[in-house]
């Protein structure tokens, strides 16, 4: 039963320490149901723990999660029935061929018509042709795939995936993303933690940002981008960086600026163009070359270091 | 909520019946192992009877022929050479005999006209026990060959009453208990691996957040591994009916208590390699664990013949009361000063207690 006006997992003033070390700290945030939550950080960020306090495998040491309207930790029977995990490290049986695998969770789960429920979620992952291949012989991307197909064999109302495309190929990385795209049209609500800004921006309604177990920013991943605006990237000498530095610092709309090994990379608000910097630049110094790019998300995260914390 | 404890008990029992198919090395290895530790135990028997013993003959007389025969076939633990007194004398140096009998050339002379005769012997004492053994062999050759030349002066008289009707060598003994050995081997090691299998893969992660009790597809998948490895063991008591010709005066108990010992030992894996959940240094413990405990628990010959304290801490293993159980329902042995009944009643009781232990120990990892 999904419930569209509450949020499907609710976190007030939650903190979690593990030997006096503090993992979590003093985090509020609301994942709307029906929406795809995407939570990026780099290593050590605090996304797994994150989604571990959501399937109650940390103990509070402050605070209150409420998961499809339950509280958490403990996380009871009929509430794991209604949540579906894809882990970072996967967690299939090696020896096991994909259906077997499949099977093996359908019975943990008590299924109803499990060989039927297995076809669909083979056939909705298009993982058919691999249900009889031992998943140890399977790609980095098809077992992804395979962990999810099994996250989804009890139609859960609530999907966590830990890095969805972690060590996976282009190709199913769209993959992987057209699937999650798929499910939440169904309704589903997903969270996902990632490494990769492109894939917040191509999958996810809205972001929360874990840095060092605390909440930096919860927002949409295009404001988040937009933070750190657009980029331009210049090339030039050494001696023609430190001209443009001392000409540019202090421009409107120049957000920040930031020395790289082929000369500077400038990030840049609405309100300045890319072609307006170059012709005041070219008017100084001497530049090799230049183009415009979208921030990645090391650059986010510096964006969101200038924040006052 | 029955229904679902069930699917998952069963659901588990079959995805490990199917992931041991798929690890068929394993298990051939695992099974070759527990041949190789009867093979083990059998050259425990086997070491010491062909010590390398040389007879230096100076005498060319028909007693010293008949002493040296003698002598040969008194003692079982030796493997008596001839040599020249020069050879004999490199060979002991070189450290290839345990010892040099020199016969004096005088010895047939001295015989006949029943004068003393000295016999010298150079041992290599690197090892007591060898040297006893040659202590003890000397005697009783002389005594032999006493009797058989009928010499009046050599009056000693052996009068052996026998506990038993019936004698049991050496290498029987020991590949009988190396059976409980091997249950250990076999059990322990299938259960531990597969449970550290699931925290080494993380595959317990999936255990852990369904909405059944991770004991539960564990107990599964614990008695499909208890079904192959009492399945394995059947090759082993093959290879020792078959091969060794020992065939069980009791078969039933014999299979009763090996079966026992398997549930045993996986339980013990269980909690291993909950504690352990490294798949690697669990079977290392395993083994490192297993001929201690089978030396100490009454395998190579009664726990009670060892001292108080190896008797003391033999009770502490379920070895020992296994060992009681099939010495005496494959041999008719009573090696325990306990009852056989006694010792069946302690193996059930060590089968309770070893799943309790492994349940608490599992359930605590996953906590």
């Amino acid at each position: 039963m999904k419930h569209p006006e509450h949020p499907a997992v609710s976190f007030k003033q939650v903190t979690v320490q593990i030997r006096k070390h503090t993992i979590l700290e003093d985090i509020s945030i609301d994942l709307a149901s029906g929406e795809i939550t995407g939570i990026p950080g780099p290593n050590g960020a605090g996304k797994t723990n994150f989604l571990s306090a959501i399937i109650g495998l940390r103990t509070l040491s402050h605070g209150t999660i409420t998961v499809l309207g339950e509280n958490v930790p403990p996380c009871s029977a009929a509430l794991r029935q209604r949540v579906g995990i894809v882990f970072q490290e996967t967690s299939l049986y090696d020896e096991l061929t994909t259906v077997e695998n499949l099977r093996f969770a359908a019975s943990l789960y008590s299924i109803p018509e499990p060989a039927k429920r297995v076809d669909a979620v083979l056939s909705l992952l298009d993982l058919s042709a691999r249900a009889s291949q031992r998943v140890n012989t399977l790609s980095g991307g098809f077992r992804r795939r395979v962990a999810i197909a099994r996250a989804l064999l009890h139609s859960p109302d609530l999907l966590i995936i830990d890095e969805p495309t972690l060590g996976v190929d282009v190709e199913a990385r769209h993959a992987i993303w057209a699937h999650l795209q798929l499910l939440k049209s169904t309704g589903t609500t997903i969270v996902v933690s990632t490494n990769y800004l492109d894939e917040c921006l191509a999958l996810c309604n809205s972001v929360a940002v874990l840095r060092a177990g605390k909440l930096v920013v919860s927002s949409t991943p295009e404001a988040l981008v937009a933070r750190a605006g657009s980029c331009l990237d210049i090339e030039c000498s050494l001696e023609s960086v430190k001209d443009l530095r001392r000409l540019l610092e202090g421009t409107e709309g120049i957000l920040r600026i930031e020395s790289t090994d082929a000369g500077l990379s400038i990030f840049l608000s609405g309100l300045i163009s890319a072609d307006q910097i170059v012709r005041t630049a070219l008017q100084s110094a001497t530049i090799q070359g230049f183009r415009t790019r979208g921030a990645d998300l090391a650059e986010v995260f510096n964006a969101l270091d200038a924040l006052p914390k | 909520m029955k229904t679902a404890t069930v699917t998952s008990i069963a659901g588990g029992f079959r995805a490990e019946l199917i992931q041991l198919s798929r690890s068929r090395l394993f298990l051939f290895l695992v099974t070759l192992q527990a041949i190789a530790f009867l093979l083990l135990v059998s050259l425990f028997g086997l070491t010491g009877s062909r010590a390398p013993i040389a007879v230096v003959s100076n005498d060319a007389g028909n007693y010293a022929k008949e002493f040296i025969s003698t002598l040969a076939s008194t003692h079982h633990s030796f493997r008596i050479e001839p040599m020249s007194s020069e050879a004999a004398a490199c060979s002991i140096k070189s450290g290839n005999i345990v010892a040099v009998i020199t016969i004096p050339s005088d010895f047939s002379q001295s015989v006949l006209y029943f004068k003393p005769a000295t016999i010298r012997v150079d041992v290599d004492n690197i090892d007591t026990d060898m040297t006893e053994d040659v202590q003890r062999a000397l005697p009783s050759a002389i005594v032999s060959f006493g009797r058989k030349i009928g010499t009046p002066d050599i009056r000693l008289r052996v009068n052996e009453t026998d506990l038993i009707g019936h004698d049991t060598d050496f290498i029987p003994y020991l590949v009988v208990s190396g059976l409980v050995l091997d249950a250990f081997v076999i059990a322990a090691i299938l259960s531990a691996m597969t449970v550290a299998r699931e925290f080494e893969r993380r595959t317990v992660m999936l255990l852990i957040t369904s909405p059944v009790h991770p004991m539960m597809p564990l107990i599964g998948r614990i008695a499909a591994t208890n079904l192959v490895a009492s399945a394995a063991m059947v090759v082993p008591a093959l290879v020792v009916v078959y091969g060794y010709h020992i065939h069980p005066l009791h078969p039933i108990a014999s299979v009763f208590s090996l079966f026992v010992c398997t549930c045993i030992f996986s339980c013990i894996g269980v909690a291993l390699g909950a504690w352990i959940k490294r798949t690697v240094p669990v079977a290392a413990l395993v083994m490192g664990l297993s001929l201690p405990i089978y030396v100490c628990s009454g395998s190579l010959e009664p726990a009670r013949f060892d001292g108080y304290k190896i008797w003391f801490s033999a009770h502490l293993t379920p070895v020992y009361y296994a060992v009681g159980i099939v010495q005496d329902s494959f041999h008719g042995l009573h090696v325990t000063p306990e009852s056989v009944a006694t010792d069946a009643f302690a193996l059930v009781g060590w089968a309770a207690a070893s799943l309790a232990v492994a349940a608490i120990v599992v359930r605590r990892q996953f906590r």
